[in-house]
């Protein structure tokens, strides 16, 4: 099963491949084909996944990581280009927006914490990105960044831990969980913030 | 301990530096290349803007174009960058690593471009951003079709005649450094080698042409 699975994988990539740049060359619309190609870089990352050992796991997040920081970047050049502004109208009004996010940030950051690590720090971000986006916010960022500087500082004393100290292994597991999570959560939170554009975003 | 497999292509490795199980290599081919980038990258951190004169046609007067220090300083950062990544995607022992340094010097050569605030220029940054990122997936893909069949990316295991590495990842690989190092041209389309801050335009074509040759140096090896 899992022989046949890789090659019949690469035929639906080749496939989704030639659909794609097909799609760009005949897409004229600058906007639209910035999307196409992100489209297209899911591909890549789907060529990576594909491989199913834990080396191409690890692998994703790298391909990840520099796929959003060229589409930002385009992105970037595009606003530059097109010359765009921040719109001034008032912000859209929903009324979800005012009643649901305490309880939904509050179930999303304890199951996020109960789960811990990388993918607890990302579930409980959720919660916290969706509070901000929602409330508003009035902290202060310094105090955000200050907090995941010293979770990462944790995380690689956890490493130390592992590499000096390899008795004392549970005790860096949980060290570099819980800074992990701290760390994921204060990142992705301050995404959060991006809509209400504050003082400094 | 290590020893290059085929040392005909690149020479014998002259200094290792091990991180694990991903080893940095010298060979005198990627140190020339390495010393090479670092002569640059020092000229760009020591340079300073060029700054143009326009003369006015038929009399004495001219005009001086002025550097923008926000300008300059963001565009120096991104050259800088652009060397640190060309460094690194001259030694590195792994395929995996000298992807994502190759993106990586895509994406500071779309900064270095980008950095004007001329219409053309920008439009021909944004056609050059949509280049270098489709050219992951192929870089990507190559990798990882390396990685599928014969279950490893480093080089040391890469080179030796035991490992076969299919065609098709080799030309992954070639294309999609193809796509990353494309900036030159569209600086050439832009015109843009003698606008202002001319030195940091420079490190496009050099960690264009490093990269060139150093894919040329795996893929043959492999």
């Amino acid at each position: 099963m899992m022989e046949l699975a890789y090659p019949v994988g690469l035929i639906v990539v080749a496939a989704a491949i030639i659909i794609g740049f097909t799609a760009l060359v005949r897409e004229k619309d600058d906007l639209h084909r910035i999307l196409l190609t992100d489209l297209a870089e899911v591909i890549g990352l789907v060529l990576i996944a594909l491989v199913a050992t834990d080396l191409a796991e690890a692998l994703i997040l790298p391909g990840l990581v520099v796929g959003i920081s060229e589409l930002l970047a385009v992105s970037e050049v595009y606003i530059a280009k097109e010359g765009l502004r921040e719109p001034t109208g008032p912000a859209f009004r929903i009324e979800v927006m005012d009643s649901a996010p305490g309880i939904l940030a509050l179930v999303l950051v304890a199951y996020g914490v109960f789960l811990s690590g990388f993918t607890g720090g990302a579930i409980a971000a959720v919660g916290v990105v969706f509070y901000f986006m929602c409330r508003g916010h009035a902290e202060q960022f310094e105090l955000i960044e200050t907090v995941s500087g010293y979770a990462w500082a944790i995380w690689i004393a956890a490493f130390f831990i592992f590499m000096f100290l390899p008795q004392y292994w549970f005790f860096g597991v949980m060290m570099a969980g819980g800074a992990i999570l701290v760390k994921v959560m204060a990142k992705m939170s301050l995404v959060g913030t991006m809509r209400r554009g504050g003082p400094d975003v | 301990m290590f020893n290059l497999p085929n040392p005909q292509i690149g020479g014998p490795e002259l200094f290792v530096l091990e991180f694990g199980d991903i080893v940095a290599y010298f060979s005198p081919y990627t140190a020339v290349l390495f010393a090479f980038a670092l002569l640059f990258t020092v000229l760009v951190i020591v340079s300073r803007p060029e700054r143009q004169v326009d003369i006015a046609f038929g009399g004495d007067a001219y005009y001086t174009k002025e550097v923008e220090p926000d300008l300059l300083r963001f565009q120096r950062f991104m050259a800088i960058a652009c060397g640190l990544a060309t460094l690194g995607a001259m030694v590195t022992g792994d395929v995996f690593n000298f992807t994502l340094f190759a993106s990586m010097i895509g994406i500071t050569n779309i900064g270095i471009v980008a950095a004007y605030r001329n219409r053309h220029v920008l439009n021909a940054a944004f056609q050059y951003g949509i280049v270098a990122m489709l050219a992951t997936v192929p870089l990507f893909g190559g990798a990882a079709i390396v990685l599928s069949s014969t279950g490893t990316l480093s080089m040391w295991e890469l080179f030796t005649a035991a490992v076969a590495v299919p065609l098709i990842a080799k030309a992954f690989l070639v294309l999609g450094v193809m796509g990353e190092g494309m900036a030159p041209f569209y600086i050439a389309k832009a015109e843009i080698t003698r606008a202002q801050g001319a030195p940091f335009i420079l490190m496009v074509h050099v960690s264009s042409l490093l990269l060139f040759l150093r894919v040329m140096e795996i893929v043959i090896s492999m």
